[in-house]
């Protein structure tokens, strides 16, 4: 597999071509033959205005999915690398890479030419074109060095602010929902496209790597406005706007001090936030907006009349959310997704709640000491409780021809 | 797959593409001489090692008559050794005789890793190793063709199973009779011999419809509980009821259906595809049901049946060597790791020559369990590309 050119190997076109009876077209006019061929047996999209507004570029200087307008659905994946081969691991990131250029512009793996073979592709998602799709790789900790051993010969290149994040105080975390070596985040707008894609990426790691954990989220905002959380209430306000590059430079893209492969990358905080929604809707609405320092219909701040007129911290309950968030003085770019996951048996409660996501250049000085206060005195608390946690370093984008986080490994 | 004219019309494509190809001619006739050297190298080395091999199997079969088990033991390894050392030259260069001495040399390794050999069958294996070992030491390469392969690959499957479903007559007369004789600890004992030999061939019993439900249903498995025949009434009874109250009959009824089996196993017919997409069958059967330890609800050996059911397409495997050399090298290759890992994670769990209780493996190494065979049933499932 390693040695063979993404598509059609020549046997695999000859034998499509005698099949398809086109076989004495090959010789003078071999080209055109295969052109055809694939046209036919691959689902790429056909250039309408409509399909090509949704496909979000896989390459880039930053990796997709970070700064993207906020997709309707989440898949979150965490993979624990099983090999220790070095080559084997690049040789997954080289595959991962392939399929999520393909999938992200809706385009699904090349049919099997041989029916006894298991079909290349899944299939669920033929003809739903890209729905936005973006796949994100990050690498956790453990990459570079798990309980005191360098597998892979990366640890000198760890980046600078890859650490764990430190236990707070409330934790719940369950090490089954927490860091893994490789995140994997999946969004698109059409939920089966974002399954499909990460539950090819997860067959294709098969005998590599082994999924850690899945998590599924979504969400929803009219476009241009700030989407609700579980409680009711709009979460991101204070988000840098995605179309301010300056800002963006100060608070998510990694530069200077970073080994290269960073230098544009960012990195993931992760959470897993288990919100006790039965708890929540049978608090008063005062209890509830006392809780976030907002008014949960318009999402104004204490003391004004707007969602996004500046905080007066002043105006705010102390131990409110907001007021908290606001006093660090640090910023982070928020992307989380709802979740809800069945009922827990014992009571009968739904499981629902939050997956946390945030970027930042550099979460020890932003995202550690925020989450640390917060964990300490939120109100809200008293409503939530962690259960899953992680971070990751988010390598830089690619360009064509690249693999995902080659700049790494080189 | 393609029907006869379509294949020679991609037979007179690929003549046309090979013959325009060909403008490096001194290249590729420079690559061919270099390779033939090569073979040439590789081929004096086997013999050598053969020979090697001849003469500790001499050695072992005068231990064998010695009854020198220590001696039986560590020869068995040294020969292990010996092979390990040059068999995937061998399984590139003759892949038919490849298999016939891994059939042949695996159960002498196998008896000499156990605490107390079986002397008889290491004596029965050193014969069929000896004329393989002597076929291998006078080989020459020559080129075989795919339907040739193929049909050699269905024969020496069919040998297996016919060998593994006579084994099951014996180790099933075994376990009937001692339920019959109300034994129940030496019933528990043969028991286990017996789901071995089933668990190797089970896709085969399956395809003869109401055989398998006969012989191996679980009590969900059925609509009337009064109805339940077959192996896991047996354990359940042994296991759970610690009575063997009433089970006379089930245990003659489980004898007539085994024997029924083995007999429609005589004329078996089987196809190529039939023998690998048993193989995924087995590899599924230990994903879907052993690992979580549904198979065997009470005596909890599901790691015997699991083992078996890895052994059973191993045999598979075995057999289409020389199919898949021909067509991918790099995935024989594989195979062969990911099945050596497989048996050497299983080993781990064996104590005194027995499976440890299902019970006793915590989550983590029945996660690894499962990884290892998900990694097998993937190499396994593009196993169908000989076709």
């Amino acid at each position: 597999m390693e040695n063979k050119q993404p598509g059609y190997t020549r046997r695999e076109i000859l034998k499509l071509s005698a099949a398809a009876g086109l076989g004495v077209a090959v010789g003078a006019s071999g080209l055109g033959t295969v052109g055809m061929i694939v046209d036919t047996f691959s689902a790429k999209p056909t250039s309408s205005n409509k399909q090509e507004k949704t496909v979000i570029p896989f390459y880039g200087k930053h990796q997709a999915g970070i700064v993207t307008p906020q997709q309707t659905y989440l898949y979150l994946a965490s993979f624990d690398i099983t090999t220790n081969d070095r080559r084997e691991l690049i040789h997954l990131l080289k595959t991962w890479t392939k399929l999520s250029e393909r999938f992200t512009q809706g385009r699904n793996l090349d049919a099997t030419q041989n029916d006894w073979l298991p079909p290349k592709d899944t299939g669920e998602a033929l003809g739903l074109g890209a729905s936005r799709l973006t796949i994100t790789f990050g690498f956790g900790s453990s990459l570079f060095n798990k309980d005191g051993k360098d597998r892979f010969g990366l640890s000198h290149r760890k980046p600078l602010h890859l650490k764990p994040i430190p236990t707070m105080p409330r934790d719940a975390i369950d090490p089954s929902l927490s860091d893994g070596d490789i995140i994997v985040q999946v969004c698109a707008d059409d939920q089966l496209v974002a399954f499909h894609a990460v539950r090819n990426l997860i067959k294709a790691a098969v005998g590599t790597a082994t999924i850690k954990w899945l998590n599924a989220g979504f969400l929803n905002g009219k476009r241009g406005e700030t989407p609700r959380n579980l409680f009711g209430f709009k979460d991101g306000t204070a988000n840098l706007s995605i179309n301010d590059v300056k800002k963006q430079n100060q608070v998510i893209w990694c530069g200077q001090g970073e080994p290269d492969w960073m230098k544009g990358g960012t990195y993931l905080a992760y959470r897993n936030i288990r919100m006790f929604l039965e708890i929540w809707d049978l608090s008063s609405l005062k209890e509830q907006e006392d809780t976030f320092g907002r008014r949960k219909l318009s999402g104004a701040p204490y003391g004004k009349g707007h969602e996004h007129d500046p905080v007066d911290v002043t105006k705010l309950p102390k131990d409110s959310h907001v007021a908290l968030a606001k006093s660090t003085g640090q910023e982070i770019f928020r992307r989380g997704y709802n979740y809800s996951d069945g009922i827990d048996p014992k009571t009968g409660n739904i499981k629902a709640g939050l997956q946390f996501i945030s970027f930042q250049k550099n979460p020890q000085a932003s995202f550690v000491p925020m989450l640390a206060l917060l964990s300490k005195n939120d109100a809200l608390n008293e409503y939530t409780k962690h259960i899953g946690s992680g971070l990751y370093a988010i390598p830089r984008g690619i360009k064509k021809g690249e693999y995902i986080g080659q700049a790494l490994f080189s | 797959m393609l029907n006869l004219k379509k294949l020679c019309c991609l037979l007179a494509i690929m003549a046309l593409l090979i013959v325009t190809g060909c403008n490096g001619k001194n290249d590729v006739n420079d690559h061919a001489e270099s390779k033939t050297t090569k073979h040439t190298d590789q081929i004096s080395e086997i013999k050598s090692n053969t020979e090697q091999m001849l003469s500790t199997v001499k050695e072992l079969k005068a231990a064998v008559g010695d009854q020198n088990v220590d001696q039986v033991k560590q020869l068995g390894k040294t020969l292990n050794d010996q092979w390990l050392a040059f068999e995937n030259d061998v399984r590139d260069a003759f892949p038919l005789l490849y298999t016939k001495v891994e059939k042949y040399e695996q159960p002498i390794f196998a008896q000499a890793s156990v605490d107390a050999p079986d002397l008889s069958v290491v004596k029965t294996q050193i014969a069929g190793l000896t004329d393989a070992l002597n076929e291998l030491k006078s080989a020459k390469l020559t080129k075989q063709n795919t339907t040739k392969l193929l049909d050699q690959a269905v024969k020496d499957y069919k040998d297996y199973v016919k060998t593994q479903a006579d084994k099951l007559i014996e180790a099933t007369t075994a376990f009937t009779d001692a339920v019959k004789a109300g034994n129940i600890d030496l019933a528990k004992q043969k028991y286990v011999d017996a789901r071995v030999y089933y668990e190797r061939i089970e896709p085969i019993a399956e395809s003869f419809g109401d055989l398998d439900p006969k012989i191996d249903a679980r009590i969900n498995d059925v609509d009337d509980p009064s109805q339940w025949s077959g192996f896991h009434r047996l354990e359940k009874a042994l296991w759970v009821d610690h009575s063997l109250k009433g089970m006379n009959p089930v245990a003659d009824q489980l004898f007539e259906d085994v024997k029924a089996l083995n007999e429609k196993i005589a004329n078996l017919e089987l196809k190529p595809q039939q023998i690998v997409a048993g193989s995924m069958e087995l590899l599924n059967e230990a994903a879907i049901s052993k690992i979580t330890g549904e198979e065997e609800h009470y005596s909890h050996i599901d790691l015997v049946d699991l083992a078996a059911n890895v052994e059973g397409s191993e045999a598979v495997y075995h057999a289409i060597i020389p199919a898949l050399e021909d067509k991918n090298k790099s995935l024989a290759q594989k195979l062969d790791e990911q099945f050596l890992l497989m048996k050497q994670t299983l080993q781990k769990y064996k104590k005194n020559d027995q499976y440890v209780n299902y019970t006793t493996l915590n989550k983590d190494e029945i996660r690894e369990l499962s990884n290892q065979l998900a990694t097998l049933s993937k190499l396994m499932s593009q196993t169908a590309e000989i076709f």
